[in-house]
């Protein structure tokens, strides 16, 4: 039943090919895969085996380092036109305003928690004054932690804890609005409760966007993932479907092997 | 054995501070102690009453009043040459030049800070030598042309400080601008300036002291001992240095030397608070960057 609706569907994001070299290494070889709306894509894979890579390659990040090399294409549909985004279909600062992205490690600017949201929103979507307030509220609310930082909001946000920034990541990302989500362990560092909350949310987000993530944990990747790629050396070496998350032992024999 | 080298580098950071600490105690109270009795308005002004000094109604004979404007107008020209453009280059040394670009210039701003001062002094009258026998046979020797000099002088350390306090930003902080879309431009602007602007603003220091202080220029481009407060940009000038090293070389009476401790007294009030003007500018800037 699923697989039908999904044929029917286009996918939100399709990679195609891809290969990325750092300095003449092969770091991904001839990578592929699709994202469809209202599911979660998890790459699992052991450390080091181009995940992160992975993921700068579709909002094109690699191309900071000089020494990157891509090829393939990464093709995405947004308010029903299509385009590779490696062949000019769409400005750079749009495509990393479109394809929000949460880094392994939190990465919040070092100012304040406010300017934080503020900063983006106020360059990419012009509002401003009470708007802005509005707006900043409302997100931090989607991501819990309005009540945590209602009080401090022109504090640095460095003085939060690991996983206030990372939510704090996850807020500035939505503030802009995006089409698809990468996110990179997003609970890398938090503790259970916290990323249980993280998990609840990205569950209820996914209605609205694409998701591509990365995790760590066999156990999460059961509870939230729709589909897996192990990625190993660069390659995905499976894909795997709800009927192969069902059963835990199962799971954890494939991927035991694919590892 | 970790303990013994553990404590002697305690030991060591303590003792280099301290001294460091002392060092400057004892320059600036040796300054004080001989210069204070002189620090009174007839060390600034002379005879000729204040209020008319420094409206510019009555000139002033045997005060080191011109040459306190002089250095003012000095430190401010050659800063509002030296101070942007090195900010600019430095920028462009670490935002946008390529690899190769970059250690080639990089070589020739090295080459101009290792240059001695009065070998700048001697371009300027050089320069100045060129000119009359060409383009401009009335050019002379003037605030203007030591401003320059000492601008050049000055301003490979304000590049070179500008560029290293953007490039030591982490690197997972360079790129997070570009992650949410920032073009280079903003990401310049709304992340790296303010994270470098203290980095910044110690070259901007650096420069404003290096230019009150330097003699060998301007004694070679345009200052002179008596010429009182310069009416425009192209005469010469008093400047206080000068004035300390005139006074200093050949002074007549003790007395006179004492004047000298006051000047100098004066010279260290007017970078300290050109240091103080530059530190308040940073913060409020910071402030004004990472609040709102
Ligand atoms: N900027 C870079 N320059 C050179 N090599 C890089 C760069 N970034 C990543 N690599 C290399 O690419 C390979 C994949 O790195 P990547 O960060 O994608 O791994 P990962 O799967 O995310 O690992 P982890 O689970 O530890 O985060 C590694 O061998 C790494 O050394
Ligand atoms: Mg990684």
């Amino acid at each position: 039943m699923e697989e039908t609706v999904r044929k029917i569907m286009e996918p939100i994001l399709s990679v195609e090919n891809l290969s990325v070299h750092f300095s003449d290494k092969p770091v991904l070889q001839d990578v592929s895969l699709s994202l469809w709306p209202g599911e979660i894509t998890v790459i699992v894979g052991p450390s080091g085996s181009g995940k992160s890579t992975l993921l700068r390659a579709v909002n094109r990040l690699n191309e900071l380092y000089p020494h990157c090399r891509t090829s393939g294409s990464v093709r995405l549909r947004i308010h029903g036109e299509s385009g590779d985004v490696y062949r000019g279909f769409m400005a750079l600062s749009e495509l990393r305003q479109r394809v929000g992205m949460v880094f392994q490690t939190p990465a919040v600017f070092p100012f304040s928690i406010q300017k934080n949201l503020t900063l983006p929103l106020q360059v990419y979507l012009g509002v401003n004054g009470s708007t802005l307030t509005e707006r900043m509220e409302e997100i931090l609310r989607d991501v819990g932690l309005w009540e945590e930082v209602k009080d401090r909001l022109r504090d640095d946000a460095t003085t939060l804890s690991g996983g206030q920034q990372q939510r704090l990541c996850i807020a500035r990302m939505l503030a802009l609005k995006p089409a698809v989500l990468l996110l990179d362990e997003p609970t890398a560092s938090l503790d259970f409760k916290s990323a249980a909350r993280i998990e609840k949310l990205l569950l209820n987000l996914k209605r609205r966007y694409g998701i591509l993530a990365v995790s760590h944990s066999l156990a999460q990747t059961r509870r939230i993932a729709d589909r897996v790629c192990v990625l190993r050396e660069g390659r995905i070496v499976q894909e795997l479907d709800h009927e192969h998350l069902r059963d835990p032992d199962a799971f954890q024999t494939i991927i035991d092997v694919a590892f | 054995m970790k303990r013994v080298s553990d404590r002697i580098v305690t030991g060591a950071a303590w003792l280099s501070g301290g001294g460091l600490m002392l060092a400057a105690a004892v320059v600036i109270g040796f300054l004080i102690l001989r210069g204070y009795k002189n620090l009174d308005l007839a060390l600034l002004f002379g005879d000729t009453p204040w209020q008319a000094a420094i409206m510019g109604e009555r000139p002033v004979f045997g005060g080191i009043w011109p040459a306190f404007m002089g250095t003012f107008y000095l430190v401010f020209l050659s800063s509002a040459m030296a101070i942007p453009i090195g900010i600019a280059s430095g920028i462009y040394l670490a935002e946008y030049a390529s690899r190769r670009l970059r250690s080639l210039l990089g070589f020739f701003v090295d080459l101009l800070a290792g240059t001695p001062s009065i070998v700048m002094g001697l371009f300027g009258f050089t320069a100045i030598l060129f000119l009359r026998k060409t383009l401009l046979p009335e050019a002379q020797t003037c605030l203007f042309l030591a401003a320059a000099c000492i601008a050049l002088l000055v301003l490979p350390y304000v590049i070179r400080i500008t560029e290293t306090s953007i490039e030591a930003i982490p690197e997972p902080l360079r790129l997070l601008g570009y992650s949410v879309g920032f073009t280079r431009w903003r990401n310049l602007r709304s992340v790296l300036l303010p994270l470098a602007s203290r980095g910044m603003l110690s070259g901007a220091i650096l420069a404003v002291g290096r230019a009150s202080e330097d003699t060998a220029v301007i004694l070679l481009t345009g200052v002179v001992a008596h010429a009182g407060i310069p009416g425009s940009m192209f005469d010469k000038f008093e400047a206080l240095p000068f004035r300390i090293y005139y006074l200093a070389a050949e002074y007549r009476n003790l007395g006179e030397l004492d004047q000298g401790f006051a000047t100098s007294l004066v010279l260290l009030c007017i970078s300290g608070t050109l240091f103080l003007i530059a530190v308040c500018l940073q913060k409020s800037a910071e402030m004004r960057w990472k609040r709102r």
